[in-house]
């Protein structure tokens, strides 16, 4: 029983994120806040805490799994005598479990996870549905584990993206995600905002458009050559506007808040979103440029693809304009470092697809490791990197205490950034090597997989890198969690508000 | 028979024409009314105040003027651990 | 309360705008040409696949060859496919009608397959090749398939089982390799790829955008 006068913040109660009114109202008054706008951030925090440590906590394990398949994968492509007996392990297995359990698993779960932190801060309100949320990360787990186990046993439903059984694990994702999207659905119904921040209508858009997606892609009666449209519509688009959404949101809520200053240009943030919905809609068969399909829509798709730089350059100025003339925050600030490397991917990443797009370009990359390095630069250096900064500014506020070791956090960048330049570099340099090869006709195919080894080899030294920095980082994480509650008695819980603290009064009047 | 060119006009059309109307109909509506403080609505006070490492004399100048007077940095708050110094 | 009916616009506009969009998307990409699509026909010379060759496309799903292996021919005024001998003519829509899904693929760590059955037409040499790509491709940087196969001591073979007559210095010793049926079906399916049969009035070649009615070679005039 604290004594009157002596507020309590970051007691065990809070720690565990069950705030009292009365302590939040008293560390308001303490600070000189109204209590409102103390008490929202808090709720807001304390409502979305385990659904997001839950999902994080997923979404490491699966990075550590996913990265492992892709390591096997990496080998077997350079050496492909690694690992061939059991049919479990045979490269077409390893690289879907890798695609699956890196997007579907890591991906989807950190970005899920951060929104949910993100979406009752931004509508200052609570998380509702709550337990929905929770329960519906779980079964979307056992959906996403189901689909990798299928794989590896060799049942899938043969398109690229869209592996996962739809009678086997489709049951679990629809109600797993399908819980988590009502639990946020009804947190922005619920909302006491006066405005909706750009960062709401991105994770609002990625929750409708993903289920739409996803009835495309997984729709029953495609044959022949509409079953490749469809897939690369899905495929394409579940980058657009599930990661991409996701993660872009993110950026422009972690970049100016870290620094302290707005977004560059709100307007430019109302035509970045809707051109990016436009265009990037219209991209998926860029994918198939040259395949069977009527040429209209695979120039439809080149055009689109070339017209997002209409999006991306608004983002672009948007987000690195607000940076400029501050880069010195990265050396102090882990969320900027990854975030801003992020947001810069996703400008390389983006005007590369659309260069990639264009039928000359595409001549030379179609079917070569160009393709892959690409996807990586997007699924790695733009996305993960997000969800990486994300973690490192949410976790600590839902421990209530910072990361213990800046070491550690130096390790981990230091590693996944060599690990991905490695892996970018070499890959790219085999994927035109190759595509330079191929369109020789003189040049025997032989010689094509030959020149593509050094590169090959280089990305599994980039892969093994990452996955060295990942191991870091999931450690760091456990840390994190387990963290003794004594650690919060001795220093300040690390949080908005600076909390009226533990004093030695305080401590012998608890007792 | 449709022609290439033909399909990239009235697809070009589309993306143009649509998201202009729509964009002038939200206008006329005043959804842009206010959007400069749409672009502030993410901070609290004292992310306005608190003392970042990486600002030169004039940005922290700037800072003081406008929100008053800094707040220090909890520990670990830029860069993790305890010295919540330079990385 | 302007403010509460603005959130209320906002959001809705947001919500709906994002909806209308995707679902533009969707009618343009994947409804319309479903629609269109649907006219399109195999060609008499493309068969069916038999029960035993969708068996063996069952084996090429379930084992990822499409994520090596790519399916289609490419126009040869854009790309060098056919100058590579992969085929005699880019693949059409009309092609595909009988693959459920597709394997188009998007990337070729090894060649293109889609005639293949026409350029490499030996059980013998697709059976030695899935067991130990590198016995008859010593620069092969595919993965064997051993697991598809079974290593029998010699009189253990029963009749009407297919030996697969692996030799050199890879060639495992003092057993009898024996194909299991996922093997030979899958060897079935890949021999049965080749479409290097001509077509002529093609969705593709024409480019056509007709809806409905339009069935090939009904006077198909090029525009």
């Amino acid at each position: 029983m604290s004594a009157p006068g002596q507020p309590r913040f970051g007691s065990v109660d809070a720690a565990r994120g069950r705030l009292t009114v009365r302590e939040v109202d008293a560390v308001a008054s303490a600070r000189g806040l109204a209590p409102e706008d103390l008490d929202v951030r808090l709720r807001a925090d304390a409502s979305s805490r385990r659904a997001v440590l839950a999902l994080f906590t997923v979404a490491i394990g699966w990075l550590i799994v996913g990265t492992i398949f892709g390591d096997i994968a990496s080998i077997k492509l350079h050496s492909p005598d690694f690992l061939t007996q059991q049919a479990w392990l045979t490269f077409g297995r390893v690289r879907t479990a890798h695609l699956h359990a890196v997007n579907y698993g890591w991906g989807t779960a950190a970005l899920i996870g951060m929104s949910l932190w993100l979406m009752p801060r931004l509508v200052h309100t609570e998380l509702k549905g709550v337990r929905m949320a929770i329960g519906g990360a779980v079964l979307f787990t056992i959906g996403i584990a189901v689909g990798i186990v299928a794989v590896l046993a060799g049942v899938n439903d043969g398109m690229e993206w869209l592996e996962a059984p739809r009678w086997l694990a489709g049951p679990f994702l629809v109600v797993g995600g399908g819980l988590i999207g009502l639990s946020l659905f009804w947190t922005v119904a619920s909302r006491k905002a006066e405005h909706l921040y750009v960062s709401v209508w991105y994770i609002l858009g990625a929750f409708i458009w993903f289920p739409m997606l996803y009835v495309v892609g997984k729709w029953p009666t495609y044959s022949g050559v509409e079953s490749a449209a469809a897939n690369w519509f899905f495929a394409h688009n579940v980058l657009g506007f599930w990661l991409t959404a996701m993660s872009v949101g993110g950026a422009y809520y972690f970049i100016p808040k870290v620094l302290g200053r707005p977004v560059y240009s709100y307007q430019l943030s109302v035509v970045g979103f809707w051109s990016l919905a436009m265009f990037y809609s219209l991209n998926g068969m860029h994918h198939l440029v040259g395949g069977p399909l009527p040429t209209w829509m695979i120039t439809t798709s080149i055009v689109a693809s070339v017209f997002m730089f209409i999006p991306v350059v608004a983002t672009a100025i948007n987000l690195h304009m607000t940076v400029v003339g501050r880069f010195g925050a990265l050396r102090y600030s882990p969320t900027l470092r990854f975030v801003v490397i992020g947001a810069l991917a996703y400008t390389a990443v983006s005007l590369q697809g659309s260069f990639t797009a264009l039928r000359e370009v595409n001549r030379v990359t179609h079917f070569t490791h160009w393709t892959v390095a690409h996807s990586h630069v997007g699924g790695y250096l733009f996305v993960s990197f997000i969800a990486l900064g994300a973690m490192y500014y949410i976790v600590p506020r839902l421990v209530g205490h910072e990361w213990p070791s800046e070491k550690l956090i130096r390790w981990h960048f230091n590693l996944v950034l060599a690990g991905i330049a490695i892996y970018v570099v070499a890959l790219s340099w085999a994927g035109v090597a190759q595509g330079l090869a191929l369109l020789d006709p003189a040049i025997p195919f032989q010689e094509s997989v030959r020149r593509t080894l050094p590169g090959l080899w280089g990305r599994s030294l980039g892969g093994l890198i990452l996955t060295a920095g990942h191991i870091v980082f999931a450690y760091h994480f456990w840390m994190m969690l387990r963290m003794p509650e004594r650690a919060t008695r001795t220093r300040p819980p690390f949080h908005e508000a600076r909390p009226v603290l533990y004093t030695a009064e305080a401590e012998a009047a608890r007792r | 028979m449709l022609p290439t060119s033909l399909a990239i006009a009235i697809v070009t059309v589309a993306m143009t024409l649509v998201p202009a109307v729509l964009l002038f109909w939200a206008w006329r509506r005043g959804l842009f009314r206010d959007l400069e403080a749409q672009s502030r609505v993410i901070f609290e006070p004292r992310d306005w105040r608190v003392e970042r490492p990486w600002e030169s004399p004039e940005d922290r100048l700037a800072r003081k003027l406008a929100f008053g007077p800094p707040e220090a940095a909890a520990p670990g708050e830029w860069g993790g651990a305890d010295r919540g110094g330079a990385a | 309360m302007s403010d509460r009916n603005d959130l209320m616009a906002r959001t809705s506009l947001v919500a709906l705008g994002a909806f209308a969009i995707m679902a533009s998307a969707i009618t343009v990409l994947v409804v319309i040409p479903r629609m269109l699509l649907r006219e399109v026909q195999a060609m008499p010379d493309l068969k069916p696949y038999t029960e035993q060759q969708l068996r063996g496309r069952a084996v090429y799903i379930a084992n990822g060859c499409v994520y090596c292996h790519s399916q289609q021919i490419r126009d040869p005024a854009f790309t060098t496919d056919i100058n590579r001998g992969w085929g005699s003519r880019a693949t059409v829509p009309e092609d595909y009608v009988y693959d459920r899904p597709h394997l188009l693929g998007t990337m070729r760590t090894g060649p293109d397959l889609i005639n293949v059955g026409q350029r490499l037409p030996s059980v013998d040499w697709h059976l030695i090749h899935l067991y130990d790509p590198r016995a008859v491709v010593e620069w092969s940087t595919m993965p064997g398939f051993p697991f598809l196969f079974e290593a029998r001591q010699p009189n253990e073979v029963r009749p009407g089982e297919k030996v697969v007559a692996v030799t050199g210095a890879r060639a495992p010793k003092g057993v009898t390799i024996v194909a299991k049926p996922e093997a030979l079906a899958l060897v079935d399916y890949l021999i049965s790829l080749n479409r290097q049969y001509p077509v002529a009035d093609s969705l593709r070649a024409t480019d056509r955008m007709a809806v409905g009615g339009g069935t090939h070679g009904a006077g198909g005039t090029h525009d």
